[in-house]
């Protein structure tokens, strides 16, 4: 019954009004939420998607972006497999908290998450404040990932998504390959909360 | 999944079972029945457990996925019922497939199932299993409830049907986590729940809700308000603070701290009180201290922030010391008055110029000396007087090997004081030696020399309330001849002998210093109401046969004082008289010397007619104003006496006290009258410095300080870098001396000024020149001592010093 394969936590984070709750619900419900309300302390939500034959199961952590949550988010951090760190193309003051979200991804997650820059909101093309080419150097210099988003207009937001999934899969893949008769369910297994005997459910 | 289409007769026993607990119209709800006849098969055959939780399981997944909701509670039914019926058993797989299905319920956007999902995990949580797994984990569900009890609901339309549905999920939330603790903490094969991993969000999460303002309860129409997720999250914080011991403590108070900190709640500082007041409630007695410890540290941390912070920490820690019990301030003791002495230093050597913000600052001194007044409240009394000798060590000058290292900022000293005050009124006085151990007592009156005169008053209170053990202090505020005590009521106990043997050892200590501060020129009428008071104490609490000749002697020779000492101004002196007076009235009752309280009387009398300037309703007439002065306030004692005062100094016999009348008097009296003529002149064992040194009527030292201010000259920069000698500050005082003539003419000027000038007019006068003086000396001391900025550092660099002041300071500090 078992109805995935892989098990990855993704975790958003970034200045308060970026747009990572609407980038979340852009990819799970698939609607960009009219006057969405601030995030408090954290959110989640779920999305199974397909990872060239297999099913991947994403477990999203939304956190907000405001100073005063910041210690509850932080404690989500550890447990992620990917981190998206987003900021808002047309507020500089975004782009300049970055270090210090970087700071904190040093402190709190796991050495070996995968990280995403993702500058939000290309849509509002005449107030952007930031090139993209700004971006893409900042996340290089760092070994991020970069992509820009809309979450209003739906652009790049599955292939953020799905980039991350398949990133995270191959990664799995490799390791089972690496260390041969381990539970394929191996990189998650730190993640799964329950059981370790999930192929018991398989029939 | 694949074998659903397979012939019936080939279905195992139990999935026909688990089947038929399902009715033909979803609606219908469990079957109950087949819900039986599952429960028995499942008792009687338990390896089939495991089997049916998966099938189960795979039902309810399908169900979920389909959004069939009445189905996926049916089978939600099911699994608690079983779990229940069969824990008996070893549940560990069934377990597994029953933590599947809740997770999967909490993973879906669906709120009922995400409450459903909850409530089936805070059932199983309040079973008792038997042999618990090693592999379970729980990190999911500490996330998700933790998630859960900070969610909005939304896409209701109705705000009330809105905030019902935040307040489910959010009590959901709550009681999720707390089945989460509890079924974690019994058992040290799980997970450990105490981890900074997760007490980080479930306690964020419960703070959350016991204070969010944008969900107040009166918002909620509900009745049963003890399902208010305020309500609940403060009762899962109780359970989680009373099951925390030792080690499991910080990780649970870290984050309290670090919410307060973030959503900024010391400011208001009601709610952060508030929850540390259920923190000490909850906690295990014996580690209430470790709370303790982390307000403290928690103070370090802030050491740079704002003193309204500050102060609100401190008031917390306030509250909370007030509920530990005394014993279980624990082995720290000294280490919390370290830290609060520590920071009350900080803030003084930090000073804000801005005045409000130097307002706040205050507030946060004041809160500290309070907070220590309070630790001093909950220690067993020997530990008091230890506080007070720590607290007391902080005072460089008074360390036994040196002699005024002065480099303490003044405030500093006063609320030092202060504490010691503080701390001192707590302390229940039952012997005296107890109350005052020789190491304790020695410094103490050294400190009653203060050169500030309202910090000597400060000592003299903490004498009062440490002697006085029958609540007569307050009648002895003001100075005041007591015709009959009998009426004025002061409870007078006979003397015991423990006390006799104290003051026939201490008596001397006593006496020499009340003696030396009747003579301080820097008295105003505050000190000498609080030396009376002090005196008339020690006459009452320890009125042995010894003592009363003792006091009778020291009102002499305070009587000699004011007469014979030249430098005193003349308010003083009748000061002097009058509290002699008052003093000798009390002291020949409270023995009850009938012949000499006559005599008392007697002078009293004559000098009613003759000279009322030597009485107390003169002398000490504060409050007796005429009424021709618009503000009272401003007006000083000498202002408005000064002309009342006589032009000449005379003193008749009739008006004093004479030493052969006395001693006629009381020769009846079976006592040892023969040191009634000798002076204290000499000073007790114990206190080292020469007596010469403070004499007031060395008339050669005021002409020294006063040409040494007027012309002290401004130090050269260059100094700074020189070493600090005997010889430097010898060359400082001479720089400019001005010629013979000039000086000659000069010290006329100063005895008459100070035979003439009023009272407070003169205080003023040689308060400011010791001022200027003093700080030039701190400048030069500053220069050897710098760098050093703890307590302990200053007062090894200041032993250097301390011997330059043994020699030069007497003369500079004549005032
Ligand atoms: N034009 C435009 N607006 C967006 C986009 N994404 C988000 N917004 C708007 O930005 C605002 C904030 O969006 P949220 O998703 O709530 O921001 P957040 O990062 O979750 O904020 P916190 O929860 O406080 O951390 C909302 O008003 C959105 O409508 C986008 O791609 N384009
Ligand atoms: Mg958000």
């Amino acid at each position: 019954m078992e109805d995935y394969k892989y098990l990855f936590k993704i975790v958003l984070i970034g200045e308060a009004g970026v747009g990572k709750t609407c980038l979340v619900r852009r990819f799970t419900q698939g609607l960009f939420p009219p006057g969405q309300a601030a995030t408090i302390g954290v959110d989640f939500m779920i999305k199974t998607v397909e990872i060239e034959g297999d099913k991947v199961k994403l477990q999203i952590w939304d956190t907000a972006g405001q100073e005063k949550f910041r210690s509850i988010t932080q404690s989500y951090y550890r447990a992620a497999h990917g981190l998206i760190l987003v900021y808002d193309v047309c507020s500089q003051r975004t782009f300049d908290a970055l270090p210090q979200w970087l700071t904190d991804i040093d402190s709190f997650a796991n050495e070996k998450v995968l990280s995403y820059l993702v500058g939000n909101k290309i849509d509002r093309g005449d107030a952007r404040e930031i090139p993209t080419h700004v971006g893409e150097q900042f996340a290089e210099r760092y070994e991020m990932k970069y992509i820009e988003t809309s979450a209003k207009e739906a652009d790049n937001v599955d292939k953020l998504f799905l980039d991350i999934a398949s990133r995270l899969t191959e990664d799995a893949r490799e390791r089972n390959r690496l260390i041969p008769g381990e539970d394929s369910m191996n990189i998650s297994s730190n993640t799964k909360s329950i059981s370790s005997c999930s192929r018991c459910f398989k029939f | 999944m694949a074998c659903m289409g397979c012939c019936k007769a080939m279905r195992p026993r139990y999935k026909r079972l688990v089947d038929d607990i399902f009715p033909v119209n979803p609606e219908d709800g469990l079957v109950k029945n087949n819900m039986d006849k599952l429960t028995f098969y499942a008792l009687s055959s338990p390896e089939k457990l495991d089997r049916i939780g998966q099938y189960l399981a795979t039902k309810l997944s399908r169900d979920v996925a389909r959004r069939r909701i009445s189905l996926v509670k049916i089978a939600m039914d099911a699994l608690d019922q079983l779990l229940v019926s069969c824990h008996d058993y070893s549940l560990n797989l069934f377990v597994e497939s029953f933590l599947k299905m809740v997770q999967k319920l909490l993973e879906c956007d669906e709120l009922e199932l995400q409450i459903l999902g909850t409530l089936s995990f805070v059932k199983f949580a309040n079973i008792e299993e038997d042999t618990p797994s090693y592999h379970r984990r729980y990190d999911f569900f500490v996330s998700k409830f933790s998630s859960m009890c900070h969610s909005c609901a939304e896409s209701e339309n109705d705000r009330s049907k809105l905030i019902m549905s935040t307040r489910r999920i959010r009590t959901a939330g709550l009681k999720g986590l707390q089945g989460v603790v509890r079924k974690t903490v019994s058992d040290e094969l799980q997970v450990n729940i105490w981890e900074p991993v997760h007490m980080d969000k479930i306690v964020p999460s419960l703070l959350y809700n016991m204070h969010d303002p944008g969900f107040a309860p009166v918002e909620l129409e509900s009745p049963k308000d003890d399902e208010h997720p305020a309500q609940v999250a403060e009762t899962v914080f109780r359970d989680l603070v009373c099951r925390a011991c030792f080690g499991n403590l910080k990780p649970v108070l870290k984050p309290i701290l670090v919410h307060m900190d973030n959503h900024k709640l010391w400011g208001p500082k009601v709610f952060v009180i508030r929850c540390f007041k259920i923190v000490m409630y909850s906690v295990q007695q014996q580690y209430a201290y470790v709370v303790v410890q982390a307000l403290m540290s928690h103070l370090d941390t802030h050491v740079h922030d704002s003193p309204e912070i500050k102060a609100a920490i401190v008031d917390v820690l306030f509250e909370t010391v007030l509920i530990a019990a005394g014993a279980s301030v624990g082995p720290s003791v000294l280490d919390v008055f370290n830290t609060l002495v520590k920071h009350l230093r900080i803030s003084l050597d930090n000073k804000s110029s801005n005045e409000s913000i130097r307002a706040e600052e205050k507030k946060f001194e004041e809160a500290i000396v309070n907070t220590i007044g309070q630790f001093a409240n909950n220690l067993p009394d020997y530990q008091k007087i230890e506080i007070m000798m720590f607290v007391m060590a902080k005072f460089p000058q008074f360390t036994p090997d040196e002699n005024y290292g002065v480099q303490m900022d003044s405030q500093l000293q006063t609320l030092l004081l202060k504490t010691l005050l503080k701390v001192a009124t707590k302390y229940k006085t039952v012997n005296m030696a107890n109350a005052f151990p020789q190491e304790f007592l020695l410094p103490l009156l050294s400190m009653s020399l203060f050169d500030d005169p309202a910090m000597r008053i400060i000592v003299q209170e903490i004498l009062h309330t440490l002697i006085d053990r029958h609540d007569n202090t307050e009648k002895l505020l003001h100075v005041q001849v007591f015709k009959d005590i009998s009426k004025a009521g002061f409870k007078v106990e006979k003397v015991n002998r423990p006390d006799a043997l104290f003051i026939k050892k201490f008596g001397m200590h006593f006496y020499w210093y009340l003696q030396e501060n009747i003579k301080l020129n820097s008295n105003r009428v505050d000190n000498f109401e609080a030396l009376f008071c002090t005196m008339s104490l020690i006459a009452i609490e320890m009125n042995s046969k010894e003592t009363v000749v003792e006091l009778i002697r020291l009102g002499l020779d305070m009587q000699n004082i004011a007469t014979n000492n030249l430098s005193l101004p003349m308010t003083h002196k009748c000061a002097i008289h009058a509290l002699v007076a008052a003093f000798l009235c009390f002291v020949a009752q409270v023995c009850d010397l009938q012949q000499l309280h006559q005599y008392a009387l007697e002078i009293v009398e004559n000098r009613k007619t003759d000279a009322p300037h030597l009485l107390p309703d003169f002398a000490f007439n504060r409050k007796n104003r005429p009424a021709s002065y618009a503000d009272p306030d401003t007006v000083t004692l000498a202002e408005f006496q000064k002309q009342d005062y006589p032009q000449t100094e005379t003193l008749k016999d009739t008006w004093l006290f004479q030493l052969d009348i006395i001693t006629n008097l009381l020769s009846e009296q079976g006592l040892d009258l023969s040191r009634l003529s000798v002076p204290f002149t000499q000073k007790p064992f114990g206190i080292s410095e020469p007596d010469g040194s403070r004499s007031m009527s060395d008339i050669n030292s005021i002409n020294l300080e006063f040409e040494s201010t007027e012309g002290s000259p401004v130090l050269p920069k260059k100094r700074s870098s020189e070493d600090v000698t005997v010889e430097s500050l010898k060359k400082m005082l001479s720089e400019d001396s001005t010629n013979k003539e000039e000086e000659e003419e000069r010290r006329r000027e100063i005895i008459h000024t100070f035979r003439t000038a009023p009272f407070e007019e003169i205080v003023a006068r040689s308060e400011a020149k010791s001022n200027h003086f003093h700080n030039k000396l701190n400048e030069i001391l500053s220069m050897v001592s710098k760098g050093s900025d703890s307590p302990s550092t200053l007062r090894r660099s200041s032993t250097k010093p301390a011997t330059v002041f043994d020699i030069q300071f007497p003369e500079l500090y004549v005032y």
